[in-house]
């Protein structure tokens, strides 16, 4: 089909998107054991906190940063005045969860509350369109991919070589053993809200580029997709969420080429279904 | 170390506090925004109340507010020429999110805190199905946007329809296609939601009367993001044209993805009237360029005045509400904004009905608006029939979207137009559709 090649290209722009958020997601679930459904409001929410600053004249890729802080600030606002209290009241991981999705309407119908019900575009051009056969993607979505591929590699080197990174994995380890151990657990755990908020607040932003056209409720899908991502390649696991979202990313956008395109979401669950039948704790998961 | 510990836990359960009032409160302006709120707007005598049923929230959320311009444009108008018989109107929004598991209840609660409601309008194919029994069992008198078929065949006495039928919108945009613009290769690209795939069936039966070849069929989900692989295969397909309507922010992206994967050409585009719109016009143009859409876009309507007396009359009461919506794009897409103009009417058909009943009781104001219709002394607002009314004349309505007469369903449909947008965003009309192309692609 003539479709397919281009469909993989599509495939990779999408992946490269979702990478950013699910990556976000799972760092924050990891270390801070709270499963942050609000995320995709904070996502919007940053987008037109970007789309604010893009309206002045600013460019988008700058306006980004913008995103990336409203994430940070959001999130752990979200932490401290939300999920903590909570969380020193012994809540249960379900009642956290109703509270998360409590505030993902709260977040969202308040942004669509500022921001009105119509749909908003970047203004941004896309730049020329790069062509190998029938490979194609543009400058702006090349950018994204670039982008997507520069941050993967910084939360790598963060996870991996900063003092900050170990102390991640060790809270996310075992938080009363790395306490015991030394480590301010709770500003680790500051640290990781600013952290995974701002990938957050930037996967916002792409997620608008990407779009090209949103509104305050776009992201309520996309948060299903993120949720698909980070369980396939296992939650908590940040390789696992980058794996899960070229695999989701890829996979949605190949069997639109070839089914009823509408039903192209549903074929990121048959996936993670077939997948976690297989390894239940993901693709990088711990071996059940 | 105890006293630390107290002061934490005390600081936990202040922030524990805070958290639970915020979330309680936030969350009860979302449910009181969700079920609808009163307008503000206070008069002298008693009050009416309108009610605008549509989605104010989710991927149609600007419907819902496009509708209460109308409703203000003609309430404000009806109340400066003295109000039915002394009573003022308000209008009052009730957000059923685009979903009828959410209208159902909204529309209950409606009937529960509202004891002046004395119509319903909005009503869109998102919800209609579920809440026009609900509001005809309650005997309201509404006058809904939805062009679905069943309401073709079932008879809801208090049920009105002064928009076109999906069915001959469908016809409308083969016969432009196919007598207008000589197209042969058709493609199709219809969002997921009820409202937009009754399109789909009708259209393709009129392509294949029309001897046109259809060369793609696009099922659009509103609530996905990016449509690249949809648009690939559009244009794998070389269609001349693409038949289209997908609300929210769906249309933007896709046709977005068209013109870039076409080499930033874009393939001409037929809408329905639902892109008619301040909104669909706002996020399109910024998606694809105002130009390229001045360019290769046309839409199906049915023929509104744009000159007469009664437009005269719906621009003014139009225009007083602008300043008072939020950034919708251009404002005088309104002025022919299906959703503006056949609304905007109906609630002028049915006060005027009630001044000639005598009676702000649907059961009872509901026999005249046939009445008013079709009188004698033709008249083009509010004001005009009730200075008519009062000398003992019977009169006509004849407002922005022309006359009207029912059927037996109680629809009542005029001729359809071709639109198109200028670059600046403005409507213009660019043809009649003869009967016969209709007639010849049915």
């Amino acid at each position: 089909m003539n479709v397919l090649v281009p469909s993989i290209a599509f495939g990779l722009i999408s992946a490269s998107v979702l990478a950013i958020a699910s990556v976000g997601f799972t760092l924050q679930f990891a270390v801070t054991n709270v499963l942050n459904l609000a995320y995709s409001s904070v996502m919007i929410a940053a987008a037109f906190v970007a789309y604010a600053v893009n309206r002045h004249g600013v460019t988008i890729w700058v306006a980004a940063l913008a995103a990336a802080a409203t994430g940070a600030i959001l999130s752990l606002f979200l932490n401290r005045v939300v999920y903590t209290p909570f969380q020193r009241r012994k809540a249960s991981p379900i009642a956290i969860v109703i509270v998360a999705l409590g505030m993902t309407l709260i977040i969202e119908y308040g942004t669509q509350a500022i921001a009105g019900p119509t749909n908003v575009s970047y203004s941004m051009s896309q730049g020329s369109t790069l062509a190998i056969g029938s490979f194609r993607l543009t400058v702006a979505q090349l950018a994204i991919i670039c982008m997507s591929i520069v941050l993967m590699l910084g939360v790598h080197v963060l996870i991996r070589f900063t003092r900050l990174g170990k102390a991640m994995r060790a809270t996310a380890a075992n938080r009363d053993l790395a306490r015991n151990s030394g480590i301010r657990t709770d500003r680790v755990v500051n640290a990781t809200w600013i952290v995974s908020g701002a990938l957050c607040g930037l996967a916002g932003a792409v997620f608008g580029m990407d779009a090209g056209t949103f509104g305050a409720t776009s992201t309520d899908l996309f948060l299903v997709l993120i949720l698909a991502a980070v369980f396939l390649g296992g939650p908590g696991e940040p390789y696992g969420a980058m794996l899960g979202a070229v695999v989701i990313g890829l996979g949605t956008e190949v069997s639109a080429a070839f089914i009823v395109s509408d039903y192209k979401d549903v074929i990121a669950f048959v996936v993670l279904l077939a997948m976690l039948a297989v390894r239940p704790n993901g693709l990088l998961g711990a071996k059940a | 170390m105890q006293s630390r510990d107290g002061l934490k836990k005390r600081r936990a359960h202040r922030s524990l506090g805070f958290a639970g009032v915020l979330l309680v409160v936030v969350a009860a302006s979302v449910a009181v925004s969700a079920t609808g709120s009163a307008a503000v707007r206070t008069g002298v005598g008693n009050s009416l109340t309108i009610a605008d049923v549509a989605p104010f929230t989710g991927v149609d959320a600007a419907l819902g507010p496009t509708y209460l311009v109308a409703c203000d444009a003609a309430s404000n108008a009806i109340d400066k020429a003295g109000g039915v018989d002394g009573n003022q109107l308000n209008c009052k929004s009730v957000d059923t999110r685009g979903d009828p598991a959410d209208a159902v209840p909204a529309v209950r609660q409606l009937y529960a805190t509202t004891s002046n409601l004395t119509m319903v309008i909005g009503l869109t194919s998102d919800e209609a199905a579920a809440v026009v029994p609900l509001i005809n069992g309650n005997k309201t008198v509404a006058f809904g946007m939805t062009g679905q078929a069943e309401f073709d065949h079932i008879h809801y006495p208090y049920f009105y329809r002064l928009v076109p039928a999906d069915l001959a919108e469908s016809y409308a945009m083969v016969a432009i296609s196919h007598f207008m613009k000589h197209y042969k290769r058709v493609a199709l690209a219809f969002g997921n939601d009820i409202g937009s795939q009754t399109f789909v069936g009708p259209a393709k039966s009129a392509v294949a009367k029309a001897h046109e070849k259809l060369v793609a069929d696009e099922t659009l989900d509103l609530k996905a993001t990016t449509f690249r692989t949809e648009a690939a295969k559009i244009i794998a397909a070389h269609p001349d044209v693409i038949l289209t309507e997908a609300l929210g922010p769906a249309e933007a992206a896709f046709l977005s993805e068209v013109k870039q994967q076409n080499g930033g050409k874009a393939i001409p585009i037929i809408g329905t009237s639902a892109t008619i719109s301040p909104d669909w016009y706002k996020s399109v143009s910024a998606a694809v360029g105002a130009s390229t859409l001045s360019q290769g876009f046309l839409a199906d309507n049915l023929v509104v005045d744009t000159q007469g007396a009664a437009y005269k009359a719906f621009k003014q009461a139009i225009f007083a509400e602008k300043g008072k919506v939020g950034n919708t794009g251009s404002f005088s897409t309104y002025l022919t904004a299906p959703g503006a103009v056949h609304l905007y009417d109906g609630i002028n058909l049915a006060a005027l009905a009630m001044v000639a009943s005598k009676s702000t009781q649907p059961s009872v104001y509901k026999g005249y608006l046939s009445k008013v219709a079709s009188g004698k002394v033709v008249v083009h607002s509010f004001a005009q029939g009730v200075a008519q009314l009062k000398q003992g004349h019977t009169i006509s309505y004849v407002g922005p979207g022309g006359p009207t007469k029912f059927n037996n369903y109680n629809e009542s449909n005029g001729i359809f137009q071709v639109d198109s947008y200028t670059s600046t965003g403005k409507v213009k009309v660019v043809a009649n559709i003869p009967n016969q192309w209709m007639a010849a692609v049915r």
